[in-house]
Parts: structure tokens; sequence; C-alpha cells
């Protein structure tokens, strides 16, 4: 079953158009990134499926079933930034969710301990750190053990351990079966823990998929011979490659990941009257492949 | 609706600012009392002067059953305070983006709106309580053996007034969503622009009987006009001023708490957050 489904989800801010007849389903226990620049929507659409903006167009479903306020409540959500109320402690604002929620107090030294926030459980929320501020939101996300968890940009002022121990904290969610839906502009994040992605560029879908089979990495050589022409023409009779393109100086020939072999492609050219002066393998970077995907 | 109420309890519990201005807010109610009584005192103390003010105000305004309206009449000026504690509460919200997370959470927005109103509603029974112990304790004061609730109409009619200002600020919170515009906006509409505008009306429209001047019938001066302070009545029937229509009065003020909970309502339901 898909934990959610957008159909042609559509929303306006005056004449801009922050989200264009977007339509995807997040199947249950995947770990799906919404990955996007910035200002791309990703915000936009969470918001929507948590009843905070109206859509101007467009529906989706929770479970199969219309979004209502008693399905929220068995949703974990951090949205854009943790919202709590400044003047109290870390434990009364948990309270207060939970609360919300409907669940007991009892959970919440565990889900403190859980993003190593206990020892500041009475200190004011305006006393935090962004960080700490950070990890009491994903906290209270955990109150109530909830199936189905929404981070938007979960490391967002982190440092590099905080960071380490959040993909630590969702990778461990994930393997106990939770759904995670996970936006970020940050890519590596995505390739790191995702196992879907949908990828939003100035309110389009780009594309969504599985992770391997959107952000496919591939291999890339570079190939260069005083005369290019020939070079290339030999080159149409090589197998293996999935394109050949033209570049200023050299030719690249595109392989999937792994399958690309550089003496093979210069014995070739060798035996068919070609030396080259440039032979080079190139890993294509995810960030190319991003660049690549967002700039069509 | 009582488990809404518990949340709201939880949010407030350990804010100081709201405490201490509620307490002072409370305390006010009876100083405000106190300074009109001990005016009342000092005119008495002369027989002269007391002759005259009994001539102008036709007995002791903090005697009963005189002190139900002039206590509720003294305490409608301070009544703008408690506006302030309902922005505070409605713009902590927008500030902290906890309205959103409330939501998110899983409170729908007529919960959560409604939730707002109802602490207006606790915040105006809270006021009217301690008006009518205010009331009783001045009464008492001037004269223990003479104990009576006539004419404490005149607490209903302030606890009407007090719903409508704790409403009109939800409203204004709404709107302005920043708490220094809001309270700014609130205080200057309840205490001078809407004075103002109900002055201009009041001239520039001919009153006819049924609605003597259509100024008396805006939103705050609506209930306002039901709680007249006790002074110049005498005179006024010398003048032949028309008597307050009590049933039109209260129509307008019933009118206008339906129009700001709908108002209120529709645009915390439909507006993005």
């Amino acid at each position: 079953m898909d934990v959610l489904t957008l159909n042609g989800i559509t929303k306006y801010y005056k004449r801009i158009c922050a989200l264009n007849n977007v339509s995807f389903s997040v199947p249950e226990g995947s770990v799906f990134g919404i990955l996007g620049p910035n200002g791309s929507g990703k915000t936009t659409m969470l918001g929507i499926v948590m009843d905070i903006l109206k859509p101007s167009a467009g529906s989706f479903l929770f479970m199969g079933e219309p979004p209502s306020a008693a399905m929220r409540r068995r949703v974990g959500t951090l949205l854009e930034t943790p919202n709590f109320y400044h003047y109290l402690s870390a434990e009364r604002n948990l309270r207060i969710a939970a609360e919300i929620k409907g669940k007991g107090f009892e959970q919440i030294p565990s889900v403190l301990q859980k993003v190593n926030l206990y020892h500041r459980k009475d200190s004011k929320f305006s006393t935090y750190s962004l960080g700490m501020k950070q990890r009491l939101a994903i906290a209270s996300c955990l109150l109530g053990d909830p199936d189905v968890l929404v981070f938007d940009e979960p490391t967002n002022g982190l440092d590099p351990v905080g960071i380490a121990e959040i993909r630590e904290l969702i990778k461990n969610l994930a393997t106990e079966g939770k759904t995670i839906i996970m936006a970020s502009h940050l890519l590596d994040e995505v390739e790191k823990v995702c196992t879907h992605v949908a990828i939003l560029k100035t309110g389009n879908l780009i594309t969504a998929g599985n992770v391997d089979e959107v952000l496919v990495n591939e291999d890339i050589i570079e190939l260069g011979a005083a005369d290019m022409p020939m070079l290339e023409n030999i080159l149409r009779s090589l197998n293996g490659y999935k394109e050949i393109k033209r570049q200023k100086e050299y030719l690249q020939l595109l392989y999937t990941m792994g399958t690309a072999n550089l003496e093979n492609v210069n014995k070739f050219c060798f035996d068919n009257g070609v030396v080259l002066n440039h032979l080079q393998l190139k890993k294509k970077s995810l960030e190319t492949k991003f660049l690549e995907l967002t700039n069509k | 609706m009582l488990q809404l109420l518990k949340i709201e309890w939880l949010k407030v519990k350990n804010y100081r600012t709201f405490w201490i201005l509620a307490v002072l807010y409370l305390l006010s109610i009876w100083g405000a009392n106190y300074i009109g009584y001990s005016i009342q005192e000092k005119i008495y103390a002369s027989k002269e002067a007391g002759n005259m003010a009994d001539m102008i105000l036709g007995g002791r305004p903090y005697a009963f059953p005189k002190v139900w309206q002039m206590t509720t009449s003294a305490t409608s000026y301070i009544l703008f305070i408690s506006g302030l504690l309902m922005i505070i509460l409605v713009t902590n919200e927008f500030s902290f983006k906890t309205h959103r997370q409330n939501i998110i959470d899983g409170v729908t927005r007529t919960e959560f709106i409604v939730t707002k109103m109802t602490c207006g509603v606790i915040i105006a029974l809270v006021s009217t309580l301690v008006v009518f112990l205010t009331a009783l304790f001045f009464g008492l004061i001037q004269n223990p053996s003479d104990i009576s609730f006539q004419d404490s109409q005149y607490i209903v009619y302030f606890f009407i007034q007090a719903v409508s200002y704790t409403w009109l600020a939800v409203f204004f919170g709404l709107i302005f969503k920043r708490s220094g515009i809001a309270i700014g906006v609130f205080f200057l509409y309840t205490l001078i622009i809407e004075n103002v505008l109900a002055l201009i009306f009041n001239r520039a429209l001919p009153q006819s009987y049924f609605l003597n001047g259509i100024g008396n019938y805006f939103p705050i001066q609506s209930t306002d006009e039901l709680l007249p302070v006790p002074v110049f009545e005498q005179v006024k029937k010398q003048l032949d001023e028309p008597d307050i229509n009590i049933t039109m009065q209260l129509s307008f003020a019933f009118a206008y708490l339906i129009i700001f909970f709908f108002i209120s309502k529709r645009k915390f339901e439909t507006d993005d957050l």
C-alpha cells in the first residue's frame, strides 16, 4: 500500500507557481527523499500534506484515505523549522505535543535520550542552539512511535557529528520498517539514506522512482586523437557504451557504472588505425547528475 | 474541548508574562473602583457637596443597587487589557509558528481557533467574576445591611462586553499576526478610533427614534452603551434624552459576536498558515 499519493497538486502564491501539477506515490516502508534546490517547492508540498497550506488544485491520499487530523497524529513531522514555545522547557514543549497526539508523557525521557538532549530537558527552548532545537524537533516527531515520519531538512543546522547521528537514527528507523519522507537539498544525504527519490525543480516534478534508477551512476571515458572525425567514425563500431558525446576537445563515451574498460578501448582504436593522444576514465559525480537533472 | 483546553493550559501554565499581566489586570479592576470610591467619599465628606452630588448622581454610586452599574461601567475602561492578554495568546502562536506545529501534530484548524475563542470567554468570565466580587465588596463596605441584587443585570452586560473585547482581540491578532501592531491597533481602535467614528457618524446622520445615533451601534460602542456611567441621569431625564434601547443594543452586540466568531473561524480555516 502507498503511504502517500499525490494527485496533481498545484499551488500558487498569488501569481507565483510554487508547485505545478505534482503527482507521485510514496510506497510503504520506503525512505523517500524529496530532492530539489532551494525554492523548488519541497516545503510547500509537505505543508500542503500537513494541512498548513491549502493547495490551489489537486488532492492527496494518506494511507489510501482522505487526509484528517487523526491521521496527522499518527505521523511525526518536522517541517522547515523547529516550532516550540520559547518560554517553556524542552520537556514541557514535548508534553504539549504528546497531549495533542493523544499520547502519554512517559515516552518523553526516552525520545529525549534518543537525540541526546535528556541532560538539557529542563532548559528553556530559547536557550537552545540551532542544532539542539533541530534535535528537539526530531525528538517530538518520535513521540508515540509513529509508523510514518516526515522530515524537512532534518540535518539543518547540525554539526558533522550531529548530521552523522541523525543519519544513523533515520537508518535505524528505516530498518524498524517505518516509512520516512525526507526533503533535502543535500544530494549525498538522499543518496546515503533513501531508497526512493523524487526530484523537484521550480515546482515541477522532474522524476521519481528508485534511487538506483533515478540517480544512476555512469563511467565516462574521455578520448582524444589528432584526427577527431576519424576517431568518432571508428568508435561508432565499438560496442558496450550507452552514448557518445562530442565535447570541445575530446569525445566522451558513457558507460553503465563499472563496465568501462580503458585497455579495450585503447586496443580497439589502435587496431583501427587511430592513435590516441588522450585517454581518461572519469567517474561522474552525483552532483553533476543532479545538476543535469535539474537543469533540463 | 476539555482536552483542547488542557493543551492551552499547558501553554500558559509556565508563561510568566501572561500571569504578571493577568494578576495586575485583575487587581486593577478593584483598583480602578477604589479610585472611584475614594472620589465619592471625598465628595460626600462635606454635606453641601454631598447634597449636590445626590442631585446629579441620584445617590451614592458605590451603594446598592447603583454599585452594580458603577463598578461595571468604571471597569469597562480597563477592559482593553483583557484584549491585550488575548492578543498575546494568539500572536505568540504566530511568532513561534506553533500554530503550524499544533495543526501538524493533529489539532484541526477549527479546533485551534475555537479553542482560542473559548479562552476569550474564560478571560471574560474571570473578569466578570472579579467585577462581581468588587461590586459586592464596595456595596458591602458602603452599607452591609443594604445588600441588593437589583440592577445586577449590569454584570451580564459586562460579561457580554468582555467577550466582545476578547473576540475582537482574537480577530486583530489573526489579521496582524505580530503582537506589536495588533496590540497598538487594538488599543487605538477600542480607546480612540471607534469613539471618534461614532461621534462623527452620530453628528453626520440624523438620529431616528429607532436607532438613536448609528455610532452607538458600532462593535465596542454597542456594548459600551449598555454600561453608562451613572451620572447626570436626572439631568438627562430633564433634557428628555432618549433612553438606551437595551434590546437593540443587545441585538447588535450579539450580532457582532456572531460576526467576529465566524469571520475569525473562516479566516483561520482557509488561510495559508
